[in-house]
């Protein structure tokens, strides 16, 4: 069985909206992201949700700081069934909380994920496996191995990632235009 | 039926409940093809004036594939199918199936399997439940059944799974309380249900209410082919006109006159079916079209559906 399906195209985002006949309404954002997923936190029932922030937030009266993806790892794995996760944050981030959330059981339709902050990409090296952050241009040198590496539109939902290949494999010298990434 | 069929033979017939009959079938020369578990087969019944075809849940062991096994619950209503295996399908006798297909596997990524069978419901949870043992999966049987009638395998089924074994006789009156039941799931778990549509639609409600994700809910429910008003189809490509009678569906019609159309489910869910139609109003039965496609009338299924009004031309 391939343990990686990569989707042609870069993953879609729709609209987010509050799922209903939730007992739980679970909302993972960065501080950086939580002005766009306040709302539909504060329209989520009382009682019945909580927010968990990674990084520092401006305004500190809302949700409780959470230091690690492994932390978030047992919220997310006492959450009853009928529960509702939504993710902000840098699509790397969604698709981490995405895929924690999947292996504790819940299903694709119960995560929903904001269109990530940034156009800000993981990429993830083909050759040497390492993962660089904040990538926005294309070609980008890697940050395990050095290789100049083509950002392609490839998404590897495992790794939160875009798959980069070397584009001057036979000629190192050969230092193609680089381009903005969208 | 299409050439792929294959040849078996009745080797045994059990009476399992008092109104389910256990047919084992083996093959006539040659082997037969493995499955997975929820597969099931249609079998083809020499009947007059025409075949019948129902789809039956393979109920035996995945593993032991030298015979396959169904259970075949009389049904008075139905339009013959059941009660021709009932009455005249004796030891020896010599039947044609389709090759194995499925519709209703289990989703083995789930953290705990809830398998909820009311009555002859039973079987593609028989060829589940040793798959399931060998993997080590977590999961709880609950059958639904009236021991005048169903509850086929039930001692058996209890000797073998103990605890994870529960027994709802209704004319016990025990019950099955469905919303304690679904409530009381933990995450990651999935849902299969098989038995008369009333469950179905009871445990999808009940479960939908409950805030579970719809991808973890699967069900199978043959509905055989329900009798209607008689219309007329024309076939757009050969010129040929059909007369569908009230008791047969549009597909028998087609088989009978020697069109061919891929089928697995006959019963609205597979949409091997799905033919294009190019006039005249369809009355949609099947399970399969979005509300949308039904709108655009520009499908039918015909192992089900059937002309609203009194002609129909399709594709084929
Ligand atoms: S045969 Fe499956 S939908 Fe008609």
């Amino acid at each position: 069985m391939p343990d990686e399906p990569l989707i042609k195209s870069r993953p879609t985002y729709t609209e987010v909206s509050l799922r209903p006949n939730t007992q739980k309404h679970l909302f993972v954002s960065t501080a950086q992201s939580l002005s766009r997923i306040r709302s539909l936190y504060e329209a989520a029932p009382k009682g019945e949700k909580a927010l968990y922030l990674f990084g520092k937030p401006e305004v500190t009266d809302l949700g409780t700081e959470c230091g690690s993806l492994s932390e978030l790892d047992v919220v997310i794995n006492a959450l009853p069934l009928a529960s509702a996760v939504y993710v902000a944050g840098d699509e790397g981030f969604l698709w981490d909380v995405h895929n924690l959330a999947e292996k504790a059981g819940l299903a694709s339709e119960q995560i929903q994920l904001l269109a990530p902050e940034s156009n800000k990409r993981r990429l993830f090296c083909t050759h040497c496996y390492a993962i660089t952050e904040e990538v926005t241009y294309s070609p980008h040198a890697c940050s395990g191995c050095g290789r100049l590496l083509l950002v392609r539109d490839h998404y590897s939902k495992l790794h939160g990632a875009y798959v980069g290949v070397q584009i001057n494999a036979e000629d190192p010298a050969d230092i193609p235009e680089t381009e903005e990434l969208v | 039926m299409s050439i792929d069929t294959i040849q078996v033979r009745v080797t045994a017939i059990a009476e399992v409940a008092p109104a389910i009959r256990e047919f084992t079938l083996a093959p006539v020369g040659g082997e037969l093809l493995p499955f997975s578990p929820g597969s099931h087969v249609v079998v083809e019944m020499p009947a007059e004036p025409r075949p019948h075809r129902n789809a039956y849940s393979l109920l035996s062991d995945p593993r032991e594939s030298g015979s396959y096994r169904i259970a075949v619950r009389r049904q008075e209503t139905s339009r013959g199918g059941s009660i021709y295996m009932h009455e005249s399908v004796a030891v020896g006798d010599e039947l044609s199936i389709t090759p194995p297909a499925n519709l209703f596997s289990p989703a083995w990524s789930a953290r705990k399997h809830l398998l909820v069978a009311g009555g002859v419901g039973i079987t593609p949870f028989m060829s589940y439940l040793p798959e399931l043992e060998r993997r080590g999966a977590n999961f709880e049987l609950h059958y639904l059944y009236r021991s005048s009638s169903t509850g086929a395998y039930r001692e058996q089924l209890e000797q073998t799974l103990g605890e994870r074994c529960f027994l709802y006789d209704s004319e016990a009156g025990n019950r099955c309380e469905l919303g304690t039941l679904l409530a009381d799931q933990p995450r990651g778990t999935h849902v299969y249900i098989c038995g008369p549509e009333t469950l179905i639609a009871g445990v999808h409600e009940v479960a939908q209410s409950l805030g579970w994700p719809e991808s973890h809910i699967h069900y199978e429910a043959f509905a055989a082919p329900q009798p209607g008003n008689p219309f007329e189809v024309e076939l757009a490509r050969s010129g040929v006109t059909l007369n569908v009678d009230a008791d047969s569906s549009l597909l028998e019609v087609l088989e009978g006159a020697q069109v061919q159309v891929p089928n697995l489910c006959r019963g609205g869910v597979c949409g091997q079916c799905q033919t294009r139609v190019l006039s005249g109003d369809v009355e949609h039965r099947d399970e399969f079209l979005s509300a949308a496609e039904r709108e655009q009338g520009e499908s039918i299924m015909p192992c089900v559906s059937r002309a609203a009004g009194k002609r129909l031309v399709i594709d084929l």
